[in-house]
């Protein structure tokens, strides 16, 4: 029976001109979306590849000069782009896409590419995530308003409760019918998709289960959207206030509680300005804080000498410069966690309030996890700033050592190539799978709730009125 | 007395309906949100630009007390920070701080300023990678989204009020039944939409313009009254549009249903497609070079200049005999040498920083053009630009700091050059920036074509709407 409605309903909408205009053009938008993102995806990764490849040869070829001087010179890391995120470019354009790793500072991530945009950048991007997250429950809705609440008004709901139809069959079918329908939207462009992702990409298959997860994540979100839609379709009067309340829906869940996450957050969850960031650290560098202090240049040569049971630095078996640099740098170190760890806590608190809002729209979570898996949110820019400055640290470590193992305190000394060379290049992976998704289980159980409630509201519609 | 008669009917209708009421005390909600947001990041911005420049008064103070420490016979605290050596004074630790306040009516739309830097530091060491620091600190995300300011709430959700208002003015009647009783009174098709839009346009007009001038109040905003004008032209034009385009579509007798489906339909191709599109396009036709290519090129060439400063040094004195009179190139300054390999690093940025601007400048003619396309995005362009907020105001302050980063080198390097050093009184002699706002005629000059053209948008929905009034019969 639930197969006959379905078959009925998909006929219908085939037969619709309104669908079959509505779906070519999200399916014109999706395709050139995703065939758009994928070539600045490309030529942004060959971009990348060829500034690392100059940003190294730059190291390597700096000549003979002090270890910390080369420190001070310090070298360029720029953010890979995972090749998923050409599905959902994220927050991207939004992130500083390249840090000067240098002695004595963390620096930010500067380039923001939205900063070389117009001021239309402020109303989106065409992209696949958009289409996804906003067009398609549009078209959803448009599909199924009138589902139950068209049939009543013609009579031909009681018809069909009379024929010996049950209520839930009768809304499964229809939900079937119209999943058929915009699956012959949605298949195509997926398959494109994995096609595209395979192309364009030799690690397509270590991100198989991402995209995996993505497309199931997606799956959910439009079987809420046909659920939502005929649980209304079957609560209210008539199509008409079906439609209106629906429309009012998705207005609320694409458009008036994202943009009211952004101030909210920002009211419950303030960051400190640009200039009180810098001034903190600043002062922190110069004065300390709350016990970590900066070295004492004459404490550390004590200990070494001391240690070395000599009396004067020339007669010590290192250099001492070299070891307080490194005590500098560590002083720094904690200065920097404190004040940037603070700072990235208060984006992923931000961020909870974005992900809480999903309660009035689904579209939160579905963002959310869509661009985790794309490894375009956040939290995976800090994940990748965090490996940079962890290179930052390591690589200031090595060369300190080098002057302090290998010059005497007060000479002239100079590192050549073959200390740069050593230096190994800064190799970055992407957090796995379930790490994203522990970072989302917010999101996760938010987009299951509205799954569940969803089809709940629609099944218990259906059963609601006495319509025979 | 007919419009009369029906706007009094209407008023008592809109009592009765309690989903037109909910809406607008929706609305009112919503209004009041961003105007709250909109102040709060006003004062925000103001906060910060109040302590930069509190931070830039320290700074020279510093400098005062310890030159005259020095002038009372002590000694400089550092070598490498004595304040008299004009590479001091000129640069990082006597730099001043060019600021750019917020629009006038910054309240109203938070424009580019959570984006684009609003403060620089200006000293000799100003070149183009000065100009690659980051705005405010913001979590990327809220920027992808963007603020819920008034600007947002005018262009995104007001055509969604007015066509929940309008999309079924005559189409309910038909639907009802009531459109040959109300058709058989002495009064018009047209009069009868015209007064129920003219009534229903009041209110949402009246609440935009009243939550635009209360932000206009609280923000301060009154020092500039051609912008707080431009602002409430371009709200009520605006309105007019999608007003004209759901009288249009009732004009058409299609169902209810069917208008509110092609409204929603010609709002999301018109607010939410044509400009993202818009954007992407301009984005792939004209994409900037690099940035990336703009560090390669800082570090190839500081590698460069490094190991050939004097013959550096040598050119720049034939090139700018004006900066040093009588310097002779190889005298062993090493001030001098450093600075000709500054200034080397900086002519090659220079070139990139050109290439780049150009590039952003082709975009930016290409979303103007195309950009007409939409009128929320004419709407939002004249909207910010009557803030004060939008990309033209800060091209115009990175140009002025440009050129307050010469003057600033004009008054330092040719002391650098010669060795000389620097007196207390430099410190009040030194070039101050102020900047130049535009000029009212300027401001209202940039946006009276962008506003025409919303008029004439606004003008050819209108058209077709009473042209298809005229035709519409009670009985069919």
């Amino acid at each position: 029976m639930i197969t006959q409605i379905a078959r009925k309903e998909f006929t219908d909408l085939l037969r619709d001109g309104r669908f079959r205009f509505s779906a070519l053009i999200v399916g014109a938008l999706l395709l050139v979306s995703l065939g758009v993102s994928w070539t600045q995806v490309r030529a942004a990764s060959a971009q990348l590849e060829a500034a690392e490849a100059t940003a190294r040869d730059h190291w390597d070829s700096q000549g003979e000069k002090n270890p910390h001087s080369a420190a001070h010179y310090g070298i360029y890391a720029f953010k890979p782009r995972l090749p998923l995120s050409f599905i959902d470019q994220g927050v991207d354009p939004w992130t500083g896409t390249s840090v000067w790793l240098e002695a004595h500072r963390q620096n930010d991530f500067l380039m923001r590419p939205a900063q070389d945009a117009t001021s239309a950048q402020r109303f989106g991007s065409l992209t696949a995530a958009g289409v996804l997250q906003h067009l398609v429950p549009l078209l959803i809705i448009l599909l199924a308003f009138g589902a139950v609440a068209g049939e009543r008004e013609q009579g031909t709901l009681r018809q069909l409760l009379a024929s010996g139809v049950g209520r839930r069959q009768l809304v499964a079918g229809k939900a079937l019918g119209i999943a058929i329908a915009l699956s012959l939207l949605v298949i195509p462009a997926a398959v494109l998709g994995a096609i595209a992702l395979v192309i364009g990409s030799n690690a397509a298959g270590e991100l198989a289960d991402r995209a995996a997860v993505l497309s199931l994540v997606y799956v959910a979100y439009f079987g809420a959207f046909i659920a939502l839609s005929l649980a209304v379709s079957a609560w209210v009067s008539s199509s008409r206030v079906a439609l209106m309340s629906l429309l009012a829906l998705w207005v609320v869940n694409g458009l008036v509680a994202p943009r009211a996450a952004v101030d909210l957050s920002e009211w419950l969850h303030p960051a400190p300005t640009a200039f009180e960031f810098s001034r903190t650290v600043e002062q922190e560098m110069r004065a300390g804080v709350e016990g970590i202090r900066p070295p004492d240049r004459q404490a550390i040569t004590q200990a070494l000498l001391d240690e070395h049971g000599v009396e004067s630095v020339e007669e010590l078996p290192i250099n001492v410069s070299g070891v307080t640099l490194q005590a500098s740098e560590e002083f720094g170190n904690q200065i920097f966690d404190r004040n940037y760890n603070a700072l990235w806590d208060t984006f992923e608190r931000q961020s909870r309030v974005h992900e809480s809002l999903a309660i009035v729209a689904p579209l939160l979570a579905v963002r959310a996890l869509s661009m985790g898996l794309a490894g375009t949110d956040v939290e995976q820019h800090r994940h990748f700033a965090t490996a940079a400055e962890t290179y930052r640290r390591d690589l200031m470590r090595s060369m300190n050592g080098d002057l302090a193992q290998n010059s005497r305190t007060g000479e002239t000394y100079f590192a050549d190539d073959e200390l740069w060379e050593s230096v190994p290049p800064l190799e970055y992976d992407a957090p796995e799978l379930a790490w994203v998704l522990g970072n989302r289980t917010l999101s996760l159980l938010m987009l299951g709730g509205w799954l569940l409630v969803a089809t709940a509201a629609a099944v218990m519609g259906a059963r609601r009125r006495e319509d025979v | 007395m007919a419009i009369g008669t029906v706007l009094r009917n209407e008023v008592q209708l809109l009592k009765a309906d309690r989903l037109l009421v909910a809406a607008l005390v929706v609305f009112a909600v919503l209004f009041s949100y961003a105007l709250a947001n909109g102040v709060a990041w006003a004062s925000k911005l103001e906060g910060t630009v109040e302590a930069v420049r509190a931070a830039d008064a320290e700074r020279a103070a510093s400098l005062v007390e310890e030159l005259e420490h020095i002038a009372a016979g002590g000694d400089p605290v550092s070598r490498f920070t004595d304040p008299r050596s004009p590479n001091v004074m000129g640069g990082a630790r006597g730099a001043v701080t060019a600021v750019l306040e917020p629009g006038p009516l910054a309240a109203l739309s938070a424009g580019q300023t959570d984006l684009l830097p609003y403060y620089y530091d200006v000293s000799i060491y100003t070149n183009e990678q000065t100009f690659l620091q980051n705005g405010e600190v913001a979590n990327p995300l809220n920027l992808m989204v963007g603020r819920f300011d008034l600007a947002f709430v005018i262009v995104y959700l007001l055509p969604l009020l007015v066509l929940a208002l309008g999309y079924n003015v005559l189409s309910a009647e038909r639907e009802q039944g009531t459109l040959a009783l109300t058709l058989s009174q002495p009064v018009s098709a047209r009069t009868v939409v015209t007064a129920k839009l003219l009534f229903r346009g009041m209110i949402v007009i009246g609440v935009a313009l009243a939550a635009s001038l209360v932000g206009v109040a609280v923000g301060g905003g009154w020092s500039a009254p051609e912008r707080v004008a431009l602002w409430c032209a371009t709200v009520v034009v605006y309105s007019l549009f999608w007003f004209a385009l759901a009288a249009w579509v009732n004009t058409l007798g299609r169902s209810s249903a069917w208008n509110a489906t092609a409204l929603v339909g010609a709002w999301l191709a018109l607010v939410v497609v044509v400009p993202s599109t818009v954007n992407v396009a301009a984005g792939l036709l004209h994409p900037p070079p690099s940035r990336i290519a703009m560090i390669s090129e800082a570090r190839q060439a500081s590698n460069d200049a490094v190991n050939q400063r004097s013959i550096l040094l040598a050119r720049y004195l034939e090139d700018h005999p004006e900066m040093a009179v009588g310097v002779v190139p190889d005298r062993r300054n090493t001030a001098a040498l450093a600075w000709a390999a500054t200034e080397e690093v900086n002519r090659r940025l220079e070139g990139v920083a050109n290439r780049h601007d150009q590039a952003l400048a082709a975009q930016r003619t290409m979303v103007r053009r195309y950009g007409l396309l939409s009128p929320a995005l004419v709407a939002h362009g004249v909207l910010s630009s009557a803030a004060g907020n939008d990309d033209e105001r800060f091209e115009r302050f990175e140009t002025q700091v440009r050129g307050f980063a010469e003057e600033w080198k004009e008054y330092f390097v040719p002391a650098i050059l010669e060795g000389r050093s620097m007196e207390l009184n430099a410190v009040a002699e030194r070039p101050a920036f102020d900047f130049v706002e535009e000029s009212q005629a300027q401001v209202i000059g940039r946006t009276t074509l962008p506003l025409l053209w919303l008029t004439l948008l606004a003008g050819l929905a209108i058209a077709p709407a009473v042209v298809g009034l005229g035709r519409v019969r009670g009985a069919e």
